[in-house]
């Protein structure tokens, strides 16, 4: 059954329907709210709320991407969660290494088709861009979000978050250089097959 | 680095440039090093961010109908079942309580009416406070007096006093305002005594609403509610 059927049916109410375009989508929509939020567990609970409101709104769906309109759902989503965070401020549950200090990058989310010394590597790459978004102003960091790590373009960007194509060129732009100046703090830190890809140098 | 090329250095990256702007950067890119830095860079960082490993959702986010508060869709006649179940249970209730309530109303209201001299007691206290009025100021001159001539024998000082007018008028006032009072209480001795009579005479042959009605808003609501219950139920079997 094809996107726009589906969406059809989950407009008059039908429910598994919707859950098709769950299943398509929940990857997205997840990493999406992991990279804006940083953290597993309120990606997970924004990612849901965002779902539900989906559900509920999506008589309101007017056509074009639906993936756009999914994406301003769970930005919305994300930031009540940031809003709710700020009112009550958690302190992450991260597991202890042998010598009693908290690992930075947890194991248990460990690809076991990498040998250790990949997996570290990643690791430390996700670790580096992570923290490098945390500091981006929070509407820089949605665009970069959805436009390099979900790959959508700039009219799609622009449709999900409801501000001009210019706008999101500008911050497009602000945001890549902001990340390039942060991550060349983590330059030693990099592996060379990161550094050199992508005229990653130092300056 | 201006605002304006960084901006168009990030499009080109992505392609989003016009061709003419394109062979424009493309020829300002040869000439200007400074701008090949900033577009190794915006590259750089954008390689960087798509490198990020691609999280699995950690569960399926897939909704259940009770997270969307969804019901099952029910026939057209349930609103109008909602609607009479809710208007019999209210006048059920309604009628239940004013027939509760009447002859305490009644009863409540009939002494005041049954007291008769009721609307005459305010002339009758008037009268008495003008009655006792001058006696006020007699009385009042007595213990002035009393004070004046302390070391004299109390029996000159009441000499003096005009006791034998003021005395007799406060005795008439203070009988006179006794009198109503026994006249109140003797009138509601009778009420009491006729209240038994007045009860059973409202509640035995006919309560304000005919006690029919109220049966007849039992039954419609408790019919009503049990066909909502079927309705819900045969819609949620259905559903499922």
């Amino acid at each position: 059954m094809n996107e726009q059927t589906l969406i059809a049916d989950a407009q008059h109410g039908n429910l598994d329907a919707f859950n098709s375009l769950v299943l398509h989508y929940q990857d997205s929509v997840f990493n999406t709210a992991l990279r804006i939020l940083g953290d597993e567990d309120q990606a997970a609970d924004a990612s849901q709320e965002a779902f539900i409101s989906a559900f509920k709104s999506i008589s309101s769906f007017r056509g074009g991407s639906f993936k756009a309109w999914l994406m301003r759902t769970v930005t919305n989503a994300c930031y009540d969660e940031l809003r709710r965070k700020k009112r009550r401020p958690t302190t992450p549950l991260e597991p202890d290494t042998d010598d009693g200090e908290e690992m930075d990058s947890p194991r248990w989310l460990a690809d076991p088709n990498m040998t250790p010394d990949q997996q570290l590597e990643a690791d430390e790459v996700e670790h580096a861009i992570q923290h490098c978004l945390d500091n981006l102003p929070l509407e820089f960091k949605t665009v970069v979000v959805m436009a390099d790590i979900q790959g959508m373009d700039y009219i799609e960007v622009a449709a999900a978050i409801r501000v001009p194509l210019g706008t999101i060129k500008s911050r497009l732009a602000r945001a890549r250089l902001r990340l390039r100046e942060c991550l060349q703090g983590f330059a030693e830190l990099l592996p060379a097959s990161y550094r050199l890809e992508g005229g990653m140098k130092a300056q | 680095m201006n605002q304006r090329d960084l901006e168009i250095l990030s499009s080109y990256l992505d392609g989003q440039l016009s061709p003419s702007d394109s062979t424009r950067l493309e020829s300002r890119l040869q000439s200007d090093p400074e701008l090949v830095s900033v577009l190794d860079d915006l590259r750089a960082a954008r390689t960087l961010l798509r490198k990020l490993p691609r999280r699995r959702a950690p569960r399926n986010f897939t909704l259940t109908r009770k997270m969307v508060g969804l019901n099952p869709p029910l026939p057209r006649a349930y609103p109008a079942f909602r609607f009479a179940t809710v208007v019999a249970t209210l006048l059920f209730f309604f009628t239940f309580g004013l027939n509760a309530l009447a002859p305490q109303i009644l009863q409540s209201q009939s002494p005041a009416f049954g007291m008769g001299g009721g609307a005459d007691a305010p002339a009758e206290s008037e009268l008495f406070s003008q009655q006792a009025a001058p006696a006020m100021p007699a009385a009042t001159e007595a213990p002035a007096l009393a004070e004046a001539a302390p070391t004299e024998a109390p029996i000159s000082a009441a000499d003096l006093a005009p006791q034998p007018t003021a005395i007799p008028s406060s005795e008439d006032t203070a009988r006179a305002i006794e009198t109503p009072v026994e006249k109140n209480a003797e009138a509601g001795n009778v009420e009491i005594q006729n209240q038994p009579q007045v009860v059973d005479e409202a509640q035995r042959p006919a309560p304000f609403i005919p006690s029919v009605w109220l049966t007849v808003f039992a039954v419609v609501a408790m019919l009503g509610a049990i066909f909502m219950a079927l309705m819900r139920r045969s819609s949620m079997s259905r559903w499922k």
